[in-house]
């Protein structure tokens, strides 16, 4: 165990840290990435430690990709597994790129993109795609990963949120399909009433983060409003579609529709498995997670209801793969992210394939893809089918605003939703927030 | 009083009392240990006794994670954390105690406002300088920077200047130097607050998570408190598998506990914080 | 300062005698440097050196890209005009001033009970130091596993006496009070340790002269046992007000988030908040400075009121 630190590299160490003190100060905060000579890939997937079949299965996929391009090429590339990648407050990532070592290729959600992209962090990718392989992605898919011509990202998945439901919660309560809700109001009453004893009626996010405002936008956009109008750039968060959502929230806690915290610490499979939870509004990625813990267990899905006079919309997460202009190399990282990502070559369109269809369960990004995939391997499953074919259509690009917004849209939220704060109030609150950093903002576009 | 009658009114109400506040104390451990026998679908239920009993999560923790690795190399970094931590800062407890010299107040005031600064604070500042040493990714790099701390040093100080000054005076008459001094005579006095410093070390740096999370992404560095993070999935946690691999981590320093408690509290005791 | 004194020159007269100790000052000058050497260069370079770095980050507006532009005290400015700011410095303070007291009370009240000769005392006091030994983030799941809403342990015993609904992650006004509690519990044994050391410096015949003056329980903790902790009563209040404004940050990382609606947003959190989730950098810098330079002129103040850091009454 002792060869990581011997005596003379402690005291190498500590001549070292002398000649640090001297160092100037604030230089470690500059861009000098060139060190490295092998490319790295940090995402949460690869190399997986566990031995898990699925997680093994999601983890070759990503090591096959790089094996291919380094056998081809001499600018080798490796993957670096980070623990906890998927939270956004993961201290590995900021940090590395703070102090100018981030990784070369690296996922990143779309509630992050304009962080990164206004730092001046990533690449862009257009020169590097042809024409019909742009052409080839799902135009809501790249919107929010784009900025004029430049593609900035490109996204390996789409994922559609809905509202499951727990046929046995269902069935207890004499409920069938055809009582299905379609309105707010349904809802509302049916979560009231399948709430009782250690079961939640219809669990809405609570927990404060990027993830809850992901699930709160579609309520906005279904009675036609927005957080910020997408064609003026003008935050529009008083508007009645996004008090009521607001009021959604908030109605769902206060008539005891809906818990205050998430069941079984959020964890969909075990509240269902164990009847703590009857409906959950969560994405397609619950179906393989029910696929894979809970393959007996019977639930469904259908699309967010609308409110009166609404229009049934759905939002569309998905992770994106991204090149650091500060890495290495990044002429080889964007070529090889394309070649995998974003080519219409037989193996790209083949990986897509085998990514979404067979080891993900999500909606493919790109129009090759999905037809590739068609009804087969987990997409015989007839409730991917109707994320595909119901909800999916109905989508729109999860919003790319920066952290000031994001947290503008989230204190309302949280107080409306748990502190039982005025709607109307909140949300003017908010508004007046999000006019006074746009007055200074200057970056991409607000979608 | 003295011990001949055990079982008298007072020390049963005393044992009651008792009893009732230790076994509230440690339930919630107790919670988490029996969460770990438990069967996926029956991790989030509430019976105390499950209704069957698994060992497959502590199986699937160390055949699908090298946990044991992870193991190691937390021992092995809090190990020596504590070790050189125990050096260096009763070196300079001695000299700010015992040996005068000019400027010993500022020093000690120095060193004593450091006790303030927070990892949060200073995360990205000290990465910096970690990584300008060259040291991102490797054990130098999870174990000097933690070494350094205050609390050690202010405690032992207050140690040092409680002993009688008697002490060196006939050692320094006999001409034995400073480190002679502080080698046959200091340390082998400061044994009982040593030990107690030493459990406080490792349990601090056995359980620390931050720094190794931003410090090291090398999977043969990986140490137990992140081992147990990538139980933790992208959008499911298996709460079987996390409670199990908790118990695993929490192990060594319960097991460490219940053993040596006798001496880890009569050490604290003799030690005299203050 | 009484500390060791080598012998002292009685007679001065001689000069080959002050030559001497001349000598020997010189000599124990430079062991002392010596002895300070590795800490005080590691304190330096890992304590020291990102310090000031951090302070310098608080007049730059930093991105976390490598884009760094020196703005003044605009930082400053904002943090004083920034309600969530004030917000988490109030909760902060709530959790602080209740906090602290009630660790030095209930580790306090431990120690006079484990104290006591008793059957199983020994078991007894592991149990309650016992949560001490866990990790945060272990202490934090768990706790969090046992208080979910409905399902949750405290829920299901509660609902045995007839209280359904309590959310105690959940409802704004409980989350505070429920990571007090949740700090209390895994804290309290390492106060109940230290003021165990502190009990046993007193001397057993005061209790027994108490004693046959007539006095009772009470009187002879407010006549003895209280005045001569007072050592140990100082080292607890500062180590733990310490703890609590820095620590926490971990229990509110893994429960709360900060939520629900802002209710567990410490200062701390959201120091971090705005260092890894917003990216900046600078902004955070200011308010860490800030808080260490608070904590820096409280530990000042009781740096004086306890004479140079030696708890002891000016013994």
């Amino acid at each position: 165990m002792a060869e990581g630190l011997s005596r003379r590299r402690l005291l190498q160490a500590g001549t070292l840290a002398a000649a640090g003190l001297g160092a100037g100060a604030l230089a470690g905060c500059a861009p000098s990435g060139a060190s490295r000579t092998t490319l790295q890939l940090w995402s949460a997937y690869a190399p997986a430690p566990q031995q898990d079949p699925n997680i093994v299965a999601q983890s070759d996929w990503f090591l096959d990709r790089l094996a291919a391009w380094n056998a081809a090429n001499d600018r080798q590339i490796e993957a670096v597994y980070i623990p906890n990648y998927a939270d956004p407050t993961n201290t590995r990532i900021a940090t590395a790129f703070a102090s100018g070592t981030g990784p070369d290729i690296f996922l990143i959600s779309p509630g992050d993109f304009l962080r990164y992209y206004n730092g001046g962090a990533l690449v862009d990718l257009a020169p590097y795609m042809t024409q019909e392989a742009i052409d080839d992605y799902f135009p809501q898919a790249l919107a929010t990963r784009r900025d004029g011509d430049g593609i900035y990202g490109l996204p390996m998945e789409q994922e559609p949120l809905a509202v499951f439901y727990n046929i046995p919660a269902f069935e207890e309560a004499g409920l069938s399909e055809g009582d299905i809700p379609t309105t707010w109001e349904d809802l509302l009453e049916l979560g009231r009433r399948l709430t009782g004893g250690q079961q939640a009626g219809m669990v809405f996010e609570t927990t404060p983060g990027y993830y809850q405002n992901f699930t709160f936008y579609p309520w906005i956009w279904q009675g036609g409003g927005d957080v910020i109008d997408a064609e003026t750039q003008v935050p529009d968060f008083t508007s009645d579609a996004a008090v009521a959502a607001l009021e959604l929230f908030g109605e769902g806690v206060r008539s005891g529709a809906s818990p205050r915290t998430l069941p079984a610490n959020g964890d969909v499979v075990g509240a269902f498995t164990n009847g703590y939870a009857a409906m959950w509004q969560s994405g397609i990625w619950q179906v393989e997670a029910m696929r894979q813990n809970a393959p007996d267990h019977p639930y469904g899905v259908f699309p967010l209801p609308a409110p009166a006079g609404g229009e049934p919309t759905t939002v569309l997460g998905g992770w994106a793969w991204c090149v650091n202009s500060k890495g290495s190399d990044p002429e080889a990282a964007a070529r090889f992210t394309v070649e995998v990502m974003g080519s219409m070559s037989a193996e790209s369109i083949n990986a897509g394939a085998d990514w979404n269809g067979r080891f993900k369960g999500n909606i493919p990004a790109r129009q090759s893809v999905l037809d590739a995939i068609g009804d087969d391997d987990i997409f015989a499953d007839p409730i991917l089918q109707k994320f595909r074919d119901e909800i999916y259509p109905t989508g729109r690009g999860e919003p790319r605003y920066p952290p000031v917004i994001y947290k503008a849209v989230s204190n309302a939220l949280q107080a409306v939703q748990l502190a039982g704060a005025d709607a109307a109030q909140q949300a003017e609150q908010a508004q007046r927030a999000i006019e006074s950093y746009l007055e200074t903002y200057d970056g991409g576009d607000l979608l | 009083m003295r011990g001949e009658r055990r079982w008298t009114r007072r020390n049963v109400a005393l044992l009651v009392v008792g009893v009732i506040l230790g076994l509230g104390t440690i339930f919630p451990l107790v919670w988490m240990v029996v969460g770990a026998f438990k069967t996926a679908a029956e991790v989030n239920s509430s019976s105390l006794i499950p209704s069957e009993i698994t060992f497959d999560n502590f199986r699937y923790v160390f055949t699908q994670v090298p946990f044991l690795r992870y193991m190691l190399n937390s021992l092995f970094v809090a190990g020596l954390v504590t070790v050189l931590a125990l050096w260096f800062h009763s070196m300079a407890a001695y000299a700010l105690a015992r040996l005068r010299f000019p400027g010993r107040e500022t020093v000690f005031l120095l060193i004593f406002s450091t006790l303030l600064v927070s990892l949060p604070v200073i995360l990205i500042p000290t990465f910096v300088v970690i990584r300008t040493l060259g040291l991102v990714d490797s054990y130098a790099g999870l174990v000097i920077p933690a070494i350094f701390n205050a609390f050690g040093i202010f405690l032992l100080r207050q140690f040092y200047i409680s002993l009688p000054g008697e002490l060196e005076e006939a050692a320094l008459v006999d001409g034995a130097g400073y480190w002679r001094i502080y080698r046959s005579i200091i340390l082998p006095l400061s044994r009982p607050i040593m030990a107690a410093l030493a459990v406080f070390f490792f349990l601090a740096n056995w359980n620390s998570f931050v720094w190794p999370l931003t410090i090291t992404s090398n999977p043969d560095l990986r140490v137990v408190q992140v081992g147990i993070a990538t139980f933790q999935q992208q959008y499911v946690s298996d709460w079987n598998y996390v409670l199990a691999a908790a118990t695993v981590a929490a192990l060594p320093t319960l097991l460490m506990f219940f053993f040596f408690q006798k001496q880890i509290v009569e050490s604290i005791k003799t030690a005299g914080f203050k | 300062m009484s500390t060791s004194t080598p012998v002292l020159a009685r007679t001065a007269g001689r000069t080959q005698r002050s030559a001497h100790l001349a000598q020997q000052a010189k000599r124990e000058r430079r062991a002392a440097w010596l002895f300070l050497l590795p800490d005080s260069l590691g304190l330096l370079v890992f304590v020291g050196l990102p310090m000031v770095l951090a302070i310098a980050l608080g007049f730059f507006r930093v991105d976390g890209f490598g884009n760094i532009d020196f703005i003044g005290g605009a930082n400053y400015v904002r943090m004083v005009g920034d309600p969530q700011f004030w917000s988490s410095v109030r909760i902060t303070l709530i959790y602080l001033v209740t906090l602290v007291p009630l660790l030095f009370a209930v580790g306090l009240a431990l120690a006079l009970l484990v104290q006591q000769k008793f059957p199983f005392v020994g078991a007894v006091r592991s149990a309650l130091f016992v949560p001490y030994a866990i990790s945060l983030v272990v202490v934090a799941m768990v706790w969090q596993f046992m208080l979910g809403d409905r399902v949750g342990i405290v829920n299901q015993v509660l609902s045995w006496f007839g209280v359904e609904g309590t959310s105690f992650l959940g409802q704004p006004s409980l989350a505070l009070a429920t990571l007090v509690f949740v700090t209390l519990w895994f804290q309290m044994g390492y106060y109940m340790v230290i003021f165990l050391a502190g009990l046993q410096d007193i001397p057993g015949e005061y209790y027994e002269a108490a004693r046959i003056d007539g006095a009772g329980a009470w009187q002879r903790f407010r006549a003895i046992t209280f005045p001569l902790l007072r050592p140990t009563s100082f080292f607890v209040l500062i180590t733990s007000t310490v703890a609590v404004i820095t620590g926490g940050l971990d229990l509110v990382f893994i429960m709360t988030k900060g939520g629900p609606a802002g209710a567990t947003s410490l200062l701390i959190y959201y120091i971090y908040e705005q260092a890894f989730l917003f990216g900046e950098l600078g902004y955070a810098a200011a308010i860490g400075s800030t808080l260490i330079a608070v904590l820096l002129i409280w530990s000042g103040l009781m740096f004086l009121v306890t004479k140079g850091g030696r708890f002891d009454d000016g013994r």
